[in-house]
């Protein structure tokens, strides 16, 4: 292993008033794989948009080949030899691969691009790193593991020194995943450090040579490899619990009637074959690591995308959703993890955002009574405790608890039965999250029943009656409260099917 | 009570500055074509200026909810003249008001209108095409259908005749002297703000302008409701037809030609966000009489022996103007943005310390 040629000491970093990293320590040999994980939301991707750039640090020193560093863009970073490989590749799929790796820096002849010289090169490239791919062709004809061959390719043509692969082989098919690691070795060989981040522990086990974890926008440590096992690593991962215990046994009488059944869902290539109850007055945990498909279950039970086969029953009786609209009429609701896109109209009022789905119940004779939308609006954003000057602030001017708040008073004024929260503190400050807890606790107080999207075991602990746990589209697991643990469900969100 | 009505407050307010400045704008164009030309505020020349403006207004006052979802519509103008053309052909109508069936043109002109309204609606909504293209594709197959129909009915392509006095105009134009059209303006402005800002139909339609997903996951059919505002676009062409042919009772298939683009300039000239979201009628009629001013001005300021061409000026005018008031819509929500920005690091420094 070759000298350090990263060290990030102390990194802080602030955003809108949440400490995203509190003091965290990084750092990386030449020719060395160090693996950086933790579970969502824990920091790394904050970290990695620190070291190159896209965020600017408020706090702690980064030192690269032994020089004080702050790079204020990406291109600053790359000219310094750091490259990132996305986990959603950001290249043109219209133009060639040729095109698409000179990008920024085309040959030229007589003033023209020469794009016969840029293959040429290219080739050249490939060649050297022992990947078959024509130059020529567009990229966008490539499957996603070659396309990321390009990226890795066209780093390495950049002189690159430090690599960064987020999650690289979320997408890969087995043979590309070990068509990626030879790479990896090979460019090992060659001293480059990279810095790889991965759910997948037993990838962590063959390619790293050190893991560092992260939890809550904290470093909790530094290992090495071969010296730790499996379960080590998710106890360092989800570690402590921060909000509150875990909940002791299920709020909900198991004899409490079954109020939504669903039965072997399937859509698109996220859900396969799902199928889950849940009871009047229940918090029904989704647990899973990202791109677990628990979103896409709950968007294909609410009508926002098509379905290809699938059962639901509301207390017993068989409905047709196939739309928002016919999902909202039996009394379903979807607060989406993206509130921004999914959820708010940004420049609008707060009462207009309440109001938005039960219109219908203050217009007569064809005529909106604004004064009444306006009361009952104010009269449940008041009972949720909804910090806002006024009914007329706009939407956009708003905190992200606030903004939350707004989406519940929707569907409580629209009475509600079976509530989906997807990632319903995502983006939200310590202070609010608890806010929000207690009035989901409340509304299965009043018989209201809760899906519960969360990619924090801390909250599916804390919250949930029973939990669901999803694994690449499956159903892996299903636990009750009393049951479960950070560990089990940890096990049993990594179960893929290869294993 | 003023606080009871947010909506209509709030959109009122937002906007009112903007119409201010059209406003006095509007009083000082009428100032300096005065002093050019005395004859600009001759009670004639008013109630030509009348005439002109109705059609455009009513085409702009329906453009103005498709465009307040996001969308746009370019084939107004067509579907509004080959409307005219179409009904004119059909109830073989002439210059003398016993020609034909007079009356039978209304209810021909206004379902041809909302039929490609629906047209383009179905083709937005249902087939996801972009509003431009749909709308381009009915722009060009409206004037290529009802002249092909008209041309066929009549055996001959000149121009289609109405009666050039009668009852339509006394209906239509002109009263007895009285611009009987701003009435009909006023009443269908009304009924615009009503439906815009106090009902089911313009609530919706401005939440699909805002955020089409959030609406559609609260229950919305934004199908339907994108598909009525292009109907009503469709209907209000098919309106303004009705007051363009009062005035101008023999056309062919190129009169008016872009008439649609004026329509739509005086929507984003009165303040009508162009991506949707927020839309002031009141701005929009507006919009539409400072263009006619200008339009109508221009035209007689360069009459009396001018070698430039009044209509040429005024195209580029109205592109100076309609360019200006979209970019002040964009330097606002520029500024807005700023602020946002400098309100994150004093947050910073709470939780910091």
């Amino acid at each position: 292993m070759g000298e350090t040629i990263l060290k990030m000491q102390g990194i802080q970093k602030y955003f809108s008033g949440v400490h995203a990293l509190k003091s965290v320590n990084f750092d990386l040999r030449a020719g060395e794989v160090h693996a950086l994980m933790g579970e969502n939301g824990a920091g790394k991707s904050t970290l990695i948009k620190v070291l190159c750039g896209i965020h600017k640090r408020d706090g702690g020193t980064v030192e690269y080949f032994g020089e004080n560093v702050e790079f204020d863009n990406i291109s600053k970073s790359q000219a310094a030899g750091i490259s990132v490989i996305h986990q959603e590749l950001n290249m043109m799929n219209h133009l060639t691969v040729a095109q698409n790796m000179f990008i920024g820096r085309e040959f030229k002849k007589n003033g023209f691009i020469d794009d016969k010289a840029m293959e040429r090169e290219a080739q050249k490239m490939f060649d050297k790193m022992g990947v078959k791919i024509d130059p020529s062709v567009k990229l966008g004809d490539l499957t996603v593991g070659k396309q990321q061959m390009v990226e890795i390719t066209k780093a390495v043509s950049r002189d690159c020194k430090l690599l960064v692969l987020d999650e690289p082989t979320a997408a890969l098919t087995l043979p590309e995943v070990e068509e990626l690691f030879k790479i990896m070795r090979d460019m090992k060989a060659k001293g480059i450090g990279m810095i790889y981040i991965s759910h997948r522990m037993d990838e962590i086990n063959r390619i790293s040579d050190r893991v560092t974890v992260m939890r809550d926008g904290e470093y909790v440590g530094t290992v090495n490899t071969a010296e730790v096992t499996k379960d080590d690593i998710v106890k360092m991962m989800v570690g402590r619990v921060i909000m509150g215990e875990q909940k002791a046994a299920s709020n909900c009488p198991c004899d409490a009637p079954i109020l939504l059944d669903v039965q072997h869902l399937n859509a698109g290539k996220e859900v396969k074959d799902v199928s889950f109850t849940l009871r009047k007055g229940e918090i029904l945990g989704f647990a899973g690591l990202m791109g677990a498909g628990r979103t896409e279950v709950a968007r294909a039970l609410y009508g926002a995308d098509h379905r290809q086969s699938g059962d639901i029953y509301l207390n017993g009786k068989k409905v047709k959703i196939k739309t928002p609209e016919q999902a909202v009429k039996h009394g379903i609701c979807y607060l989406s993890e993206d509130r921004k896109r999914f959820g708010l109209m940004l420049d609008k009022s707060v009462t207009d955002n309440s109001a938005i789905a039960s219109v219908d119940d203050y217009v007569t004779a064809g005529i909106i009574n604004d004064g009444k939308m306006r009361d009952e609006s104010e009269k449940a954003n008041t009972k949720l405790r909804t910090k806002t000057p006024s009914m007329e602030q706009l939407l956009k001017n708003l905190s992200g608890g606030n903004q939350q708040k707004v989406i519940i008073a929707r569907w409580l004024m629209k009475n509600s039965d079976i509530f989906i929260f997807d990632e319903p503190t995502r983006g939200i400050d310590v202070g609010a999250k608890s806010e929000i807890y207690h009035l989901m606790e409340e509304l299965v107080s009043q018989g209201k029943s809760i899906i519960m999207i969360s990619s924090e075991l801390p909250e599916v602990l804390r919250m949930s009656d029973r939990i669901i746990v999803m694994c690449e589209g499956r159903k892996t697991g299903e636990l009750d409260i009393s049951e479960a643990t950070q560990e089990n469900i940890m096990q049993l969100a990594t179960m893929r099917e290869e294993n | 009570m003023s606080n009871k009505n947010p909506l209509l407050k709030k959109s009122a307010g937002s906007s009112s500055k903007q119409n201010i400045v059209i406003i006095l704008a509007a009083i000082a164009l009428f100032a300096i074509f005065y002093l050019i030309n005395n004859n600009f505020a001759s009670s004639g020349n008013v109630l030509n200026m009348t005439k002109s403006f109705v059609p455009y207004a009513i085409l702009a006052l329906g453009v103005t909810f498709v465009i307040a979802t996001g969308g746009i519509d370019l084939s107004i103008g067509t579907v509004c003249i080959g409307s005219a053309v179409l009904a004119g052909a059909i109830c073989r109508t002439g210059v003398s008001a016993e020609d034909g069936t007079l009356w039978l043109t209304i209810p021909i002109i206004l379902v041809s209108g909302l039929v490609f309204g629906l047209l383009n609606g179905v083709l937005v909504a249902k087939c996801k095409l972009a509003p431009f293209i749909a709308t381009l594709g009915t722009m060009l197959v409206s004037r290529g259908v009802t002249a092909v129909i008209s041309e066929a009915i009549r055996e001959t392509s000149s121009a289609v005749k109405y009666p050039p006095t009668g009852w339509f105009q006394k209906v239509f134009t002109n009263l007895n002297g009285f611009p009987i059209g701003l009435v009909w303006v006023l009443v269908l402005t009304i009924i615009c703000a009503v439906v815009m800002y106090k009902t089911k139909v313009g609530r919706y339609i401005l939440a699909i302008g805002s955020n089409e997903e959030a609406a559609r996951l609260s229950g919305i059919n934004v199908d339907k409701y994108k598909i009525t505002a292009y109907a009503i676009s469709g209907l209000f062409a098919g309106m303004a037809a009705l007051f363009y042919v009062a005035a101008n009772p023999s056309l062919n298939i190129a009169s008016g030609n872009g008439m649609e683009l004026d329509a739509v300039a005086s929507v984003y000239i009165g303040g009508t966000s162009t991506t949707g979201g927020s839309a002031s009628i009141i701005g929009t009629i507006l919009g539409s009489m400072i263009l006619v001013i200008i339009r109508n001005g221009l035209n007689l300021a360069l009459s009396s022996g001018s070698v430039v061409s009044a209509t040429n000026i005024t195209y580029a005018v109205t592109g100076v103007i309609v360019v200006g008031a979209v970019m002040l819509d964009v330097l606002k929500k520029k500024s807005a943005a700023k602020v946002k920005i400098d309100s994150i690091p004093a947050k910073k420094e709470e939780s910091k310390s």
